[in-house]
């Protein structure tokens, strides 16, 4: 048992760190209802207008438009070839899959940095730059380790008695997959859904790299955009983020044990 | 007599379960012939997306190209570079203060934390772990704005500074030559801090408790006590925290460029700014190349030996 003066010890450790980490966010999201363009917060007169005027003056409405589609279309292609590659990697096993494999795991460990540059000249080539479908090609094949690898754990988990049953007709594999082990993976399924939405959502370097045109840029973007321009309206600065960042920060306080979850036993098995 | 049937058994079943193996051997084959299938849009994709820009990648590094003209090939001149450029090396010294802000301090911290928290469950510890993996889920460019303002001229931290009589250290943080590099390190301190808490939080709890009650029985203090049971117990964490916040500070790229963009002068630049200006703005496309292969390339030795050296320490 802990005794008192430990827990209180206990909670003066974690209430220091957790007010040094959230004060920064609180700080900001009075900065974003604040009336002042300086930032200034006084408590007595917020607004919520700011958010009105960053939208409007920012185009967000555009940006999140072009995020949202990117996302849905980078989420969608990742989560199927996850479920196939691991149903494949995990229960059905590959040809040279002792070669294949581990190059597919290499990519956890490669970033955009060594492939982004012939890849550009790739797509401008092919008419894939500023182009929403060609972030979401990108997006789907750089998703393949982490959803290839999630997946494969995930099957691999299931009961043994499970995987040979759903071994022993190879003709009804596609069947088996969706109706035996898909609902049951579910729950690992949506965990990948939930990162891989937040990894796309959140990018900016590739987005960056790949589109010029204002009126494609992603949200991010224009928020990087946007902020260079106000710098002075501290408050719709402010405002702005916060309206670029809300999707993720729903799906999070939604799902916070999935989010952590997710993010920590992914790095583990790693 | 008995040894020949007995022999004689096991040969009759030698044979009558050999064509069942085959048949095995050759059913599970047809089933990874399957297996490619279902697996091949992936590997396609990957292909295509990661595995075949790499080797052009490297490739590129071998020439020298502004983007236009025709490529001139020139050996190894590229990653000669890393040794005579000054911009180069200066890129790569700054990473070097950059792990001590994004790997060496959270981690410590976290270690610290993990260990005064001790195992016991603290009631609201949700909460707190909600509030500390916040920074997590922000997109690098909130964290950027957030940051640029705290540190701004007229930001909290000065007028802070100025509230307490001591205006006069009160500082255009991230314009400073001296200054913007290690504000930018302690927002990514920011940034990793709650994630390598989370991570060493949840391993103490999986260590087993009778090396704890062993150690009191030894008679250990608190601090003995972390020294021989947690921090060798939460080996594995420290290698993930030490390979996912090394390589951070490596490819650090969107603070730096939304926040100073290398600068003043060149005080805060990173390899990967480097790489993003050399391929994109003024072109010298095969630098660029050689930036990123060998910023993969150590990612990829600080990945494999970390999880060696963590291995080892095991046996």
């Amino acid at each position: 048992m802990i005794s008192r003066s430990e827990r209180l010890v206990n909670h003066l450790v974690l209430g220091i760190v957790t007010i040094l980490v959230i004060f920064p966010v609180l700080w900001f999201v009075f900065t974003a209802l604040s009336s002042d363009s300086s930032g200034r917060i006084d408590f007595s007169r917020l607004t919520l207008g700011n958010f009105g005027v960053a939208w409007q003056e920012g185009d967000f409405a555009h940006a999140m438009l072009a995020s949202t589609v990117i996302t849905v279309g980078s989420v969608f292609g990742q989560t199927i070839l996850a479920i196939l590659s691991g149903y494949a990697f995990g229960v059905l096993g590959v040809i040279g899959q002792k070669y294949i494999f581990p190059v597919i795991l290499l990519g956890l460990m490669l970033s955009s940095e060594v492939f982004i540059i012939p890849l550009y000249y790739q797509f401008q080539s092919l008419g894939l730059t500023d182009s929403w479908l060609g972030l979401i090609i990108i997006q789907i094949g750089m998703g393949v380790p982490f959803g290839a690898f999630w997946m494969r754990a995930t099957f691999r988990a299931l009961p043994p008695s499970l995987i040979e049953a759903a071994q022993i007709d190879g003709a009804h594999s596609w069947r088996i997959l969706w109706q035996i082990l898909f609902p049951i993976a579910k729950p690992a399924v949506f965990t990948l859904v939930l990162l891989s939405f937040m990894w796309t959502w959140n990018d900016f370097f590739l987005s960056l790299v790949f589109i010029s045109d204002p009126s494609k840029q992603p949200a991010t973007l224009a928020l990087g955009v946007f902020q260079g321009q106000h710098s002075l309206q501290v408050n719709l600065m402010a405002a702005g983020s916060l309206i670029v960042a809300l999707p993720v920060l729903i799906l999070y306080v939604l799902f916070q044990r999935q989010f952590i979850q997710g993010v920590i036993s992914g790095a583990i098995k790693e | 007599m008995l040894l020949d049937t007995v022999g004689r058994k096991a040969a009759r079943k030698r044979v009558t379960r050999a064509p069942i193996r085959i048949a095995a051997t050759r059913r599970r084959r047809r089933r990874a012939w399957l297996g490619l299938a279902y697996a091949s849009p992936a590997i396609l994709a990957y292909g295509y997306v990661v595995i075949v820009p790499l080797l052009q990648s490297l490739n590129y590094s071998f020439y020298s190209w502004n983007g236009v003209t025709t490529a001139r090939w020139v050996g190894l001149a590229n990653y000669v570079n890393f040794f005579t450029d000054s911009a180069l090396a200066q890129a790569f010294g700054h990473v070097l203060v950059l792990i001590g802000f994004f790997a060496v301090l959270p981690i410590i911290f976290g270690l610290v934390s993990a260990g005064l928290l001790g195992r016991g469950r603290i009631r609201g510890q949700g909460v707190y772990r909600w509030l500390l993996f916040l920074p997590q889920v922000l997109t690098s460019v909130v964290v950027a704005v957030i940051w640029k303002r705290l540190y701004g001229p007229d930001g909290p931290i000065n007028d802070a500074l100025r509230a307490v009589g001591l205006g006069h250290l009160a500082l255009n943080w991230l314009g400073d030559f001296n200054w913007a590099l290690p504000a930018l390190g302690l927002i990514g301190t920011w940034t990793t801090l709650g994630f390598c808490m989370v991570l060493f939080v949840s391993g103490v709890v999986s260590i087993p408790n009778e090396l704890y009650e062993q150690a009191r029985i030894d008679g250990a203090g608190p601090i003995a006590e972390f020294f021989a049971v947690t921090l060798p117990g939460l080996r594995g964490q420290v290698a993930i925290a030490v390979t996912l916040t090394v390589t951070g500070a490596l490819r650090s790229f969107d603070l730096v460029w939304i926040i100073t963009s290398g600068g003043p002068g060149t005080s805060t630049t990173t390899p990967a700014l480097l790489l993003y200006q050399k391929a994109f703005l003024n072109p010298d496309v095969g630098q660029a190349a050689a930036i990123g292969m060998v910023l993969a390339l150590i990612c990829l030795v600080i990945a494999l030996g970390v999880n060696k050296l963590s291995e080892r320490n095991d046996a």
